[in-house]
């Protein structure tokens, strides 16, 4: 039988290294058939705008046939495209679209649950207890089982536990209770996910995002977070993977601290790569306390990946800007810091948007953005943040970052043809962030625009392999407002200052290692003067951020 | 793999299309040479032909043997649009499978020739092979004599372009004819510029783009006057700028990571007397040039303004309004021109056609000015000349770098 499979779009096995990733829910980009919800077909429409941007990868929110009760994460078919957002067929039209741009493409993979209404479920919870059918998910009868284990949306769920009345039975949910969990102490849960990534790869997608991936198996006496027997589940999904297609990434979504994250790794079987989650709100935490303490402090006690592997960083994503992975004192913090309004706070976190948490002031905005793209790792960018959109803060659960995006400034932002009245949600409309004044086509036309320092700090970013693959070494001036640090991958030596400060900053850099090189600025290419045995002293403006190149000098 | 068995140690390369009338004379000089200058070394003759119809292929087997002659499909001239420059149908096929065959025999040297020209003789051998099989040569690019106003996109573009971006001294980079060790052959055929956009006109440029970026040693030859027989009408001016200037910063972009880190440049050795070769008088019509240039500022100087910077602009209306005695384009502002249409074709900033067509009077009033000023000059002073427009490349380059990482949008 003739080999059928589809081939992704990049060469290098490691592409996902030098990747800049763009997150999108494909509901909320654009709506080519005007019934209010974002479509395949307005994504293709929209590649071009995306590639311009310099974007490398897209990773696409759930977009499975659903109940929409969790966003898409509650899926109820693996293996379709939910019709609001277009047919099989819309898919693999845009799918080749993106290859032909130079686009790789992730899709979510949700491991840990299903939604109530999947046919497994279904089938389930009808079926005889310790039937091969109900085995596909976790039952009990009593709900004392796996107490050590945490809620996570406290807000929402009151157990981990629910009473499915057909089955007589509890089902075991780290979500919500519409999420019943998959049963992988079952080899035919197991075989059936397997099933379903061979679905995607077989289409040609360059990635999954595995979705909750410490939660998929549940032990006595145990968080039921990180076992043994979840790594041996994942480390089976990636041979599975490397052995059929090579080049696909694995993207874990781990909300844990780094040394637990560590273990996602393994030894480069299994994910290819993780976020780093405890970054993100010290990044904000560091700015906000103008001191570098937070962020140098989470990045010290970041473990060494293996070299196969990376971090996912980001600023902001789809969900509420999480503090589980802080201090107490350190939520405490950034909760008086970034959401004095208690309607931005959501679980544990902050439901907001990168420009509203930053005052929409463009200089912490570019510092912010400046830092992500030069720490170690691959940058996320999530949907609309290029241009700075802002949020609803009105809408519930985490809607008000899910807003359409701001096209023009046309009706419906120019996200849709409908009536108003028919959006999936309502477009941002205030002042300050409405589609009046934020758009890609307003930005696109101004040349000082966020849009366009956003396309130049991509291009940029793209030139130098070293920020995606290089080592990182902190320094440590006597100001601790400075944050600065070394950069190095072969003959590339980076040099990164930033002020974390809104005010003018004196820094004294000790650059002994690299005396006689000559710091090149990257983004004017601008000659400083060359490396001495004294500090190395740098004046920085309100929260700016240079980067140099360290070169020898010409001859 | 390479097949070794066949124990060929020299592969001479002929590309042909409908060239009865000059071939038998290229093989006869050739194989003169090679029974001079490389008499130990077992050679096969590798014939690249597009489809001739005049008895090309002929000739070849009749002139070689058959035991000594590799015939190899090569692109059909009728098959493909409009003619490259270099007159030569399906160049990067003939040139990918001549390249092969080298690696597939594992020769030690390769040469191509293109059979139309009526300049070769024995002693080409000497320069384009020997440097390959006695000196340890990667890449052996020829070095012609040309009258002031030939080659002169070369002379204004190419090379200083070139030598600017990747270090080294290359003064005819996209000539037709050169030499290559196996080792470069082998990394010819693992790069990924035979099918992109360009390739029939710019394989000749990116081949030795390819050897100046990787860890090659290269020289020149200098092979004195090139003369050739036309294969048709020649390409206007626009056109031939467009494919070379297009190759040539189509290549840039799959190199950002090497030429955005080197530094200066670097003699290379020659092969060869230069001081010998005559450069003949000075050609070219000026004023028809400077007309060109004129014409063209006030006809596109729009489509400028989405590339150039106020201060070029500005400083090409001074231009215009200079008395023909006086005409002199600045190296500084040629160079920044050129880097500026450079950044403006990465960017897309309108359709890259219109762009490449539009740098035509621009390169005509460099042109003007280059010819006024090499009046009577000497092979010397040409080659002197050239330099300082060099280091204007060189010197203008930073510009070139700052523009290309953080693009300052015009429009």
């Amino acid at each position: 039988m003739p080999d059928m499979r589809r081939t992704g779009s990049a060469h290098d096995p490691l592409w996902y290294k030098d990747a800049i990733i763009y997150e999108l829910p494909v509901k909320s980009f654009c709506d080519a058939n005007a019934d209010g919800i974002g479509d395949f077909q307005g994504l293709h429409q929209k590649l071009d705008y995306l590639q311009s941007l310099g974007v490398t990868c897209l990773w696409l929110l759930p977009f499975f046939p659903s109940p929409l009760k969790d966003d898409g994460y509650d899926i109820a078919d693996y293996v379709n495209v939910h019709p609001s957002y277009g047919t099989m067929e819309d898919f693999k039209t845009f799918l080749q679209a993106a290859h032909e741009r130079g686009l790789q493409v992730v899709v979510e993979l949700v491991l840990n649950h299903t939604s109530d209404q999947h046919p497994w479920f279904q089938r389930a919870r009808s079926a005889p207890a310790g039937s091969p059918e109900r085995d596909y998910y976790v039952w009990s009868n009593t709900k004392q089982r796996y107490e050590q284990s945490r809620v996570i949306f406290v807000d929402a769920e009151p157990s981990n536990w629910t009473w499915d009345p057909v089955a007589e039975a509890y089902y075991w949910h780290r979500f919500f209770h519409h999420q019943p969990d998959l049963n992988y102490d079952n080899p035919a849960v197991v075989r059936e996910m397997l099933a379903v990534l061979d679905f995607w790869i077989d289409l040609g997608v360059d990635g999954f995002r595995l979705d909750a991936v410490p939660y998929l198996v549940e032990r006595d006496q145990s968080s039921c977070e990180n076992l043994p027997e979840t790594h041996a589940i994942i480390k089976a999904i990636r041979r599975h993977i490397d052995e059929r297609t090579p080049g696909r990434m694995l993207l874990g979504e781990a909300n844990q601290l780094p040394a637990d994250v560590r273990s996602y790794f393994g030894d480069g079987d299994e994910c290819h790569m993780a976020y780093h989650f405890p970054l993100m709100p010290r990044i904000f935490m560091g700015l906000h306390l103008e001191d570098r303490q937070p962020i140098a402090d989470v990045m010290e006690r970041t473990p060494s990946i293996p070299d196969s592997c990376q971090w996912a960083l980001f600023l902001r994503n789809h969900d509420e800007l999480t503090l589980e992975m802080v201090t107490d004192i350190e939520r405490d913090y950034m909760y008086l810091a970034y959401s004095m309004d208690p309607q931005a706070r959501l679980n544990i976190g902050i439901r907001r948007r990168l420009a509203p948490l930053l005052g929409n002031d463009r200089r912490r905005i570019e510092l912010l953005i400046g830092l992500l793209f030069s720490f170690p790792g691959t940058p996320i960018v999530y949907y609309g943040d290029e241009i700075g959109m802002g949020d609803n803060l009105y809408l519930g659960d985490r809607n008000g970052v899910r807003t359409p995006m701001q096209w023009t400034g046309d009706r419906n932002a120019g996200f849709s043809r409908c009536n108003p009245a028919r959006l999936y949600s309502p477009v941002i409309m205030d002042a300050v962030y409405g589609y009046d004044a934020v758009s890609v086509e307003a930005q696109d036309s101004d040349t000082a625009s966020l849009l366009y320092w956003m396309r130049n700090m991509i291009r940029l970013r793209q030139l130098f392999k070293v920020f995606g693959r290089g080592t990182m070494e902190f320094l440590s001036p006597s100001n601790r407002k400075v944050l600065a640090y070394v950069r190095r991958y072969r003959d590339d030596t980076i040099l990164c200052v930033a002020n974390l400060s809104r005010a003018v900053q004196p820094a004294e850099l000790d650059l002994g290692a690299f005396v006689g090189l000559v710091p090149v600025e990257m983004l004017g290419y601008t000659e400083f003067p060359a490396i001495g045995t004294l500090p190395y002293f740098l004046t920085l403006g309100p929260y700016a951020f240079y980067w140099f190149e360290l070169q020898r000098p010409r001859s | 793999m390479p097949d070794g068995g066949a124990g060929v140690d020299v592969i001479v390369g002929l590309t042909s299309h409908n060239d009865v009338g000059t071939v038998g004379a290229v093989v006869r000089a050739l194989q003169d040479g090679l029974a001079r200058y490389a008499a130990s070394s077992a050679v096969r003759f590798v014939l690249a032909d597009a489809g001739s119809t005049d008895g090309t292929r002929e000739a070849v087997r009749e002139a070689v043997g058959p035991s000594a002659l590799v015939e190899v499909e090569s692109g059909r001239g009728a098959e493909l649009g409009e003619p490259p420059y270099h007159g030569q149908h399906g160049r990067e096929a003939a040139l990918r499978a001549i390249i092969e065959t080298t690696h597939r025999l594992g020769a030690r040297a390769c040469t191509v020739i293109d059979a139309r020209l009526q300049s070769v003789e024995p002693e080409w051998i000497d320069r384009l092979l020997v440097p390959v099989l006695a000196d340890g040569f990667d890449y052996v690019s020829p070095y012609y004599a040309r009258p002031v106003a030939e080659g002169a996109i070369t002379k204004g573009i190419v090379y200083p372009m070139f030598r600017a971006l990747y270090g080294v001294r290359l003064r005819q980079p996209a000539a037709g004819e050169f030499g290559c060790s196996g080792r470069l052959a082998a990394h010819y055929l693992e790069q990924d510029f035979w099918d992109a956009e360009f390739a029939p006109v710019g394989i000749d440029l990116w081949l030795a783009v390819a050897a100046a970026c990787g860890e090659f040693r290269s020289c020149e030859a200098v092979l004195g006057t090139r003369g050739a027989v036309s294969r048709g009408a020649p390409t206007d001016l626009s056109t031939t700028l467009k494919q070379v200037v297009g190759s040539l910063f189509a290549d840039l972009e799959r190199r950002v990571d090497v030429w955005q880190r080197v530094r200066g440049s670097r003699a290379i050795p020659i092969r060869g007397a230069v001081g010998g070769m005559d450069p003949q008088a000075p050609t070219g019509n000026v004023d028809g040039l400077m007309e060109s240039f004129r014409l063209g500022y006030r006809e596109l100087r729009e489509i400028w303004t989405w590339v150039l910077p106020p201060r070029s602009i500005v400083e090409l209306r001074t231009l215009t309004e200079t008395a023909a005695e006086r005409f002199r384009f600045d190296d500084r502002l040629w160079a920044g021109i050129v880097y500026d249409f450079a950044v403006g074709y990465s960017l897309r900033v309108m359709p890259r056609d219109h762009l490449l067509r539009s740098l035509t009077p621009l390169y005509s009033g460099w042109l003007a000015s280059f010819v006024l000023q090499m009046e009577g000059a000497s092979l010397q002073g040409i080659e002197e000349r050239v330099e300082r427009v060099c280091l204007a490349f060189e010197s203008e380059k930073r510009h070139l770098i700052s523009r290309w990482r953080w693009p300052e949008r015009l429009r």
